[in-house]
């Protein structure tokens, strides 16, 4: 038996985890570039809370793994300093709501200081960011808040919604040298996928993937919506609604270019995120279709979104303030039918 | 007896700090400012004292009153100029203005936190990075007896006591947060009793005198170095003038006339520095100062486009 080639190295693919799947990029990262750490809390000794980072305290030891105290603002404020000083730090905040906790490190920070230092200085800083509905986290554990992130410029903001992205966008975030809020769905984190094993699977920002291909409408959807969309999407083509769901990836950068030539052949959006609908992701989203596609649109875009209120800890409440796939998949009838 | 050298130096820069205070007071009395300035004079000593201590690739993370921080680590007084009157010979090309940040990563000069008390963990992550990359870098924070009181304080100052991270902290104690005096801000006497919560020395030094806070920053310098962790060094300053250039300062109950500076730190150091030096090195700092403002002054305003430069590495 020979020995693979690359290209058949490149193109093999494992079924791993979502969770799994972050942990091989970091993992690759830091075996790749020495300058690559990480800090949080819980993140060593216990592997994470959500159990994403176990096994790299043994492979790289308590100088590149650390464990913190609880003090938000020093994991990102420290990771600003050290990025602006010849490392790359990938730190964790417990939950993705931490992030207003550590507000002026990542919203002023991260976001301005190269801009206010005339580009004197770099920060190369991933902060990921468990994010999402859990199941009974309740309201300052399960938020979506990416837009607060989209509206600060200097910020990328990545969603992986599969294991293969979560891997592919990870690595692409610590090579990149901006900061980079990287918003992984704790629902998602069990959910299998394949996922290349090549080190150098690298998903670049800002090219949305096309997750389904149709003709009746465009549904653009992020992070755990994904597959709610799909699976709406597979019960609307049961009565010949065929419907093109597209995942951004990234929100920064944002790949309008794609949205915009599905809208364009379908002449009808549906914006779908978990975040509450009032000035959301979905709102920006929707505000550049209509003055990019207007003349191809045939109907209102629409978006759904989560209800406008706190997110309550009984899960099946909490579900209930979240778009599911069935009303995904009514909201699209409705908007055929226009 | 300090070493006549080592006085002579920080006079040196003590007086052409003060001489660029000075005529930065003037330029805005009679022409106005685009931003905010928010005068250091008075606190030359402890500014100069503590930056002198630190090596050139050592970290600096300044304050936000004065510039003698980093004329003291070896920044050239048009790049700072230049940032404070928005002009492309300013470190950040021309972004600056009024308060500013000015940078000069070269020299370890790293900025200075808009939001106060910003600087705390951004000081402990330097310190971490320096640490990883094996080198004996130490970083050091200044900051004020009201940016004393953030909660980054305690954060970055338990993690980085926990981990004996190579930072030193210079408190600028000079009375005042802007209107609140520090018998409302602090229930000690002393910021420096803090360090006690941390298992750090604490360490009280007289702000006027250059000499004695650059003893005290070197021994921390050193201990931090070593690999013996943070200090915390509160120095005793005044705030001669009010919180930015102009203010009236209504609500102050030790109001100063501005001018006199009670044991000016250039009086302390005329004790030790002879005379004919002093007076020499005083003619040189008002006409370095003097060129430096001209060159500032004639260099150009940037092209509008830098608003949208930086955004992005």
């Amino acid at each position: 038996m020979s020995a693979p080639t690359r290209a058949e190295q490149d193109a093999a693919t494992e079924v791993i985890g979502y969770a799994w799947a972050i942990n091989h990029a970091l993992a690759e990262e830091m075996r790749r570039d020495d300058r690559v750490w990480m800090m949080g809390q819980d993140v060593g000794r216990m592997g994470g809370v959500f159990g994403v980072t176990r096994g790299l305290l043994d492979e790289f030891g308590s100088d590149r793994v650390r464990d913190t105290t609880i003090n938000e603002t020093f994991i990102v404020g420290g990771a600003a300093g050290a990025a602006m000083t010849g490392t790359i730090p990938v730190v964790e905040l417990q939950f993705a709501d931490f992030l207003l906790i550590a507000g002026d490190e990542i919203f002023h920070k991260l976001a301005k200081w190269r801009y206010v230092h005339g580009g004197n200085l770099t920060l190369p800083v991933v902060v990921r960011l468990p994010t999402g509905v859990l199941g009974g986290a309740g309201a300052e554990h399960s938020a979506s808040l990416e837009a607060m992130a989209m509206h600060t410029p200097g910020l990328k903001v990545a969603l992986p919604a599969t294991p293969s992205d979560a891997k592919g966008l990870l690595k692409a975030a610590i090579r990149d040298p901006n900061p980079v809020l990287f918003f992984e769905h704790k629902g998602l984190y069990r959910t299998k996928g394949p996922v290349p094993v090549s080190d150098e699977h690298v998903v670049p920002f800002g090219q949305a993937a096309v997750r389904r291909t149709g003709d009746a409408l465009t549904i653009v959807a992020t992070g755990l919506m994904v597959g709610r969309s799909l699976e709406a999407a597979e019960r609307l083509a049961a009565d010949g609604i065929e419907a093109e769901v597209i995942d951004p990836r990234t929100l920064v950068p944002l790949d309008m270019d794609t949205i915009v030539a599905s809208v364009e052949r379908t002449a009808r959006a549906l914006v779908v995120h978990e975040a509450v609908r009032t000035a959301g992701a979905g709102a920006e989203i929707a505000a550049q279709i209509q003055e990019r596609a207007f003349f191809s649109l045939d109907a209102p875009v629409w978006r759904l979104g989560a209800i406008d209120t706190p997110l309550p800890q009984d899960p099946e409440l909490e579900q209930l303030c979240i778009p599911s796939a069935a009303e995904i998949e009514a909201a699209a009838r409705e908007l055929v039918r226009i | 007896m300090a070493e006549p050298a080592l006085a002579t130096d920080l006079y040196r820069l003590v007086a052409l700090v003060r001489a660029v205070e000075l005529r930065l007071q003037q330029h805005i009395t009679e022409h106005g400012f685009g931003g905010f300035w928010h005068p250091g004079i008075g606190q030359e000593g402890v500014q100069v004292g503590a930056a002198t201590a630190l090596r050139p690739d050592d970290y600096l993370f300044y304050a936000h009153r004065g510039l003698g921080y980093a004329v003291a680590k070896g920044m050239e007084l048009t790049a700072i100029l230049g940032d404070l009157f928005g002009r492309v010979t300013g470190s950040t090309g021309g972004k600056g203005g009024g308060t500013a940040h000015f940078v000069d990563p070269s020299i370890g000069v790293l900025g200075q936190g808009g939001t106060l008390g910003s600087n705390f963990t951004l000081g402990a992550g330097a310190a971490i990075s320096a640490r990883m990359l094996g080198t004996d870098q130490v970083v050091a924070v200044f900051f004020g007896d009201g940016a004393a009181a953030r909660g980054t304080f305690h954060e970055a100052a338990l993690q980085a006591s926990v981990w004996k991270l190579p930072v030193v902290w210079i408190c600028e104690n000079n009375g005042w947060a802007l209107s609140a005096p520090i018998t409302e801000q602090s229930p000690t006497e002393n910021i420096a009793d803090r360090a006690v919560a941390y298992g750090v020395p604490g360490v009280v030094v007289d702000g006027q005198d250059a000499l004695a806070v650059h003893a005290a920053t070197a021994e921390a310098i050193e201990r931090a170095r070593a690999g013996g962790g943070p200090t915390l060094i509160e120095a005793k300053t005044l705030r001669i003038r009010g919180h930015y250039e102009g203010d009236r300062q209504q609500y102050r109950t030790d109001l100063t006339d501005g001018v006199e500076i009670p044991r000016d730190p250039i009086d302390l150091l005329r004790r030790v520095v002879p005379a004919d030096v002093a007076d020499e090195l005083d003619d040189r700092a008002r006409a370095e100062v003097e060129e430096a403002f001209e060159a500032t002054l004639a260099a150009p305003r940037a092209d509008a486009g830098i608003v949208f430069e930086d955004v992005w590495a």
